[in-house]
């Protein structure tokens, strides 16, 4: 039996995302589109789009290095949107069955990464405002990014002797200084350190240039400089 | 006075709900009287914050002192939260012991 293509149209409604973007991406290669033999139409597998949408590290990271339309899916244009689909997570772990020794965790964990965004970036973000969200509970994966500031760019407004991306994410990691000064703030990340330091839960979180891994039951940070750089933060929880 | 926090919520994670929690529940507060205890009771919480928790206990502990009493909980959300504020703050909770 012949397989059901999708049209243009239908797969810009199940993504969330306009028949431009679509165009443009099957231009650029990032999800090429099925053209009937002699036709000009573009037409999708719905397999395909399946495919395209699981790939939450490449469609986040992507957009951390350039801007364009982001699946509605995954966008959480303002703190509103995150709170209620963060609650969606939750309920979603819930059912698949994850303990209740991890699951409050993890949930706070995504919750004080994702609202660092609004926070720090409010009324300032450079281009496009909001964060990217998507989970995966069968593959159990959070991912993160936002086309803020950045960790250093923050930071720097009340640590103005931080230079490097390196040195804003240790700083970020493990003293108690807030970016929003004069407000008493930035508990956020130091939880998530600690958090993890005790629990079967990992973290890659990068800003700048800078990655830092924080690894299952270990207190230690991995911070390394990556050859490119990033808008914003861009983050990956594993438990 | 015993405040069920799930009746804001059981995810209990940005510092705009913190607040405006705290807020809502300052219209509560004027019904305390003299002496009685602020007891915090964290059963049906899912999730909970230090973003939330500093925006709702850390003024209340500012307020009450320790006339504000924290009820036992498993959930480990709350209770690294609760380190975590006491070690920013350099201040203990009082916690209501286990019966």
């Amino acid at each position: 039996m012949e397989e059901k293509l999708l049209t243009i149209a239908e797969a810009a409604e199940i993504l969330g995302v306009s028949l431009d973007t679509l165009r443009r991406w099957d231009k650029n290669g990032k999800l090429v589109a099925i053209r009937k033999e002699g036709g000009v139409h573009r037409y999708y597998r719905q397999n395909d789009l399946d495919l395209f949408a699981s790939d939450l590290i490449k469609i986040a990271h992507e957009w951390t290095t350039e801007v364009s339309e982001l699946p509605s899916m995954f966008y959480c244009e303002n703190s509103a949107v995150f709170q209620t689909r963060l609650a969606k997570m939750q309920n979603a772990m819930a059912q698949s069955g994850l303990s209740e020794k991890i699951l409050p965790l993890v949930v706070a964990v995504a919750g004080e990464v994702g609202n660092n965004s609004f926070d720090h970036n409010l009324g300032k973000w450079p281009d496009m405002p909001g964060v990217f969200f998507g989970y995966d509970v069968s593959k159990r994966q959070v991912v993160l990014a936002d086309r803020g500031l950045g960790v250093l760019s923050t930071l720097s407004r009340v640590r103005p002797e931080l230079k490097t991306h390196v040195d804003a994410l240790r700083v970020a990691f493990t003293e108690v200084v807030s970016g929003r000064a004069p407000e008493e703030r930035g508990n956020g990340l130091k939880f998530v350190r600690r958090v993890i330091a005790q629990n079967p839960i990992s973290l890659f979180f990068r800003s700048g240039d800078a990655e830092l891994r924080l690894k299952k039951d270990n207190n230690e940070l991995f911070i390394t400089r990556s050859q490119s750089i990033i808008r914003g933060c861009f983050t990956i929880i594993e438990y | 006075m015993h405040i069920k926090l799930k009746k804001f919520g059981t995810t209990l994670i940005s510092r705009q709900s913190g607040k405006e929690a705290f807020l809502a529940f300052q219209s509560t507060i004027v019904d305390i009287v003299k002496d009685e205890n602020v007891e915090i009771d964290f059963d049906g919480v899912i999730t909970f914050s230090p973003s939330w928790g500093d925006e709702f206990l850390t003024p209340l502990l500012n307020q009450f002192g320790n006339r504000l009493v924290l009820f036992p909980t498993n959930n480990p959300s709350v209770k690294i939260t609760i380190k975590l504020l006491e070690d920013i703050n350099k201040r203990s909770f009082k916690t209501k012991q286990p019966e």
